[in-house]
């Protein structure tokens, strides 16, 4: 293997998983995420030689996002209930719920708005950055957050009264 | 805790640490595209059939009040070794059939006149000229800015390809800037194109401004072909940064 193919591997190896769960974060579904992913993996391992001494993950993550924001539009999916993948935590039902949780409260935004949640607040990026990423304005990206930060609270505030009105 | 800090954990509780790709189908995948890009390079380039060129595109962004910054991700195919062709200088201005690989339509050749840079690599000159690309789901997008040598015979060697790969290849402002990757027979100095009534171009790198030197389009005075010195600015070495100024001193 090159030297340079052997970098990439490294990479690609570190970076899958996170880039997988940032994917599953805006689409809800798992093998869309990972075809996103292996897609995102692709174009960087394609631009490796350019990229690699750089911010490869950086860049990775920004044809991911984009990929997802231009060519997913459906609603996001409820995850299958009988898939509890393997886990560290004890708790699985505290797992599963937090999950059904997270489903119901992105399932109501819109791709770009999940992108700039999931940028925002699973990448922790600042809002100047996300802008770049999604050339877009950061007035853009700060209106956008705020209207998603909105309706995931109404949203989460009807999961928690659906949660206790089923027990 | 706050709504916030419960997304905030539950995104991360969430993670399956032993999520993963297919490795092999990610290298397979990659040196398909890489080599379509260079396929495509070849057919939008229009020079010859079997003209490999590297496609760069590197879209510099504007800031309001400091020197544009580089924005985007490279997107990069590295060339292997270019192929002479024909000369192609004397060729009409005007638009030229767009070829698409594999068709057997006619070989494609620079759009306008080819600019002498006055930089040479032994008995070659370094040229720039313009050619038509197609980006498919990009219709605004027809022409790229391609670094060449042109040797004394009059055949040209394309070295290195730069286009959009969206929005609209005349609006205003800068486009593309190509870098030397180290894939061609000799340095390509850095180079790309503006758009507007642009007198000056001015390059920033580690503090250090740099002036490139211009010529315009002979097919569209707008746009304004400008390439580095590499004696000041060394091929490869990233900008941080570039501005355009008109014949009052302003910036554009």
């Amino acid at each position: 293997m090159a030297r340079g193919d052997a970098e990439f591997v490294e990479f690609a190896r570190a970076a899958s998983a996170r880039l997988v769960h940032a994917a599953f974060l805006m689409t809800g579904d798992h093998h869309r995420a990972e075809d996103a992913a292996q897609t995102a993996l692709a174009r960087t391992y394609a631009s490796w030689s350019r990229i690699r001494d750089d911010d490869a993950y950086g860049y990775a993550r920004r044809i991911l996002v984009n990929h997802l924001v231009d060519g997913w539009r459906r609603p996001i999916r409820e995850y299958p209930t009988e898939e509890v993948p393997e886990q560290r935590r004890d708790d699985v039902a505290d797992e599963v719920a937090t999950r059904r949780w997270l489903t119901a409260i992105l399932g109501v935004l819109s791709p770009r708005e999940r992108a700039i949640v999931v940028l925002r607040y699973y990448f922790d990026l600042p809002e100047a950055q996300v802008a770049r990423e999604l050339d877009v304005s950061v007035g853009t990206v700060k209106s956008t957050s705020s209207r998603a930060l909105e309706k995931l609270r109404s949203t989460g505030e009807r999961a928690v009264d659906t949660e206790e009105a089923c027990r | 805790m706050s709504d916030l800090d419960r997304l905030r954990h539950a995104m991360r509780v969430t993670e399956r640490p032993g999520a993963t790709v297919d490795l092999a189908a990610v290298m397979r995948d990659g040196r398909r595209l890489r080599t379509r890009r260079r396929v495509a390079g070849a057919g939008a380039a229009t020079l010859a059939t079997g003209l490999v060129a590297a496609i760069v595109a590197v879209v510099v962004g504007a800031l309001p009040d400091d020197p544009r910054t580089v924005e985007r991700p490279t997107q990069v195919a590295v060339a292997p070794p270019p192929v002479a062709v024909p000369p192609t200088a004397s060729h009409p201005l005007g638009p030229t059939p767009t070829t698409t690989p594999g068709r057997g339509e006619p070989s494609p050749s620079p759009v306008g006149q080819i600019v002498d840079s006055g930089i040479r690599h032994g008995s070659d000159q370094r040229v720039f000229y313009v050619v038509q690309v197609s980006v498919p789901g990009e219709p605004r997008v027809t022409i790229g800015l391609a670094a060449g040598r042109r040797a004394p015979d009059g055949t040209v060697t394309t070295d290195l390809l730069v286009n959009d790969v969206e929005g609209a290849d005349r609006s205003p402002g800068f486009h593309q800037i190509g870098y030397d990757s180290g894939g061609s027979g000799a340095p390509v100095p850095t180079f790309g194109y503006f758009v507007g009534p642009a007198q000056q171009i001015i390059g920033t790198v580690d503090g250090r401004q740099v002036g490139a030197r211009l010529a315009r389009w002979s097919a569209d005075k707008q746009v304004v072909i400008f390439w580095f010195d590499p004696a000041k600015l060394a091929p490869g070495d990233k900008l941080d940064g570039i501005v355009a100024r008109d014949g009052s001193d302003r910036r554009l």
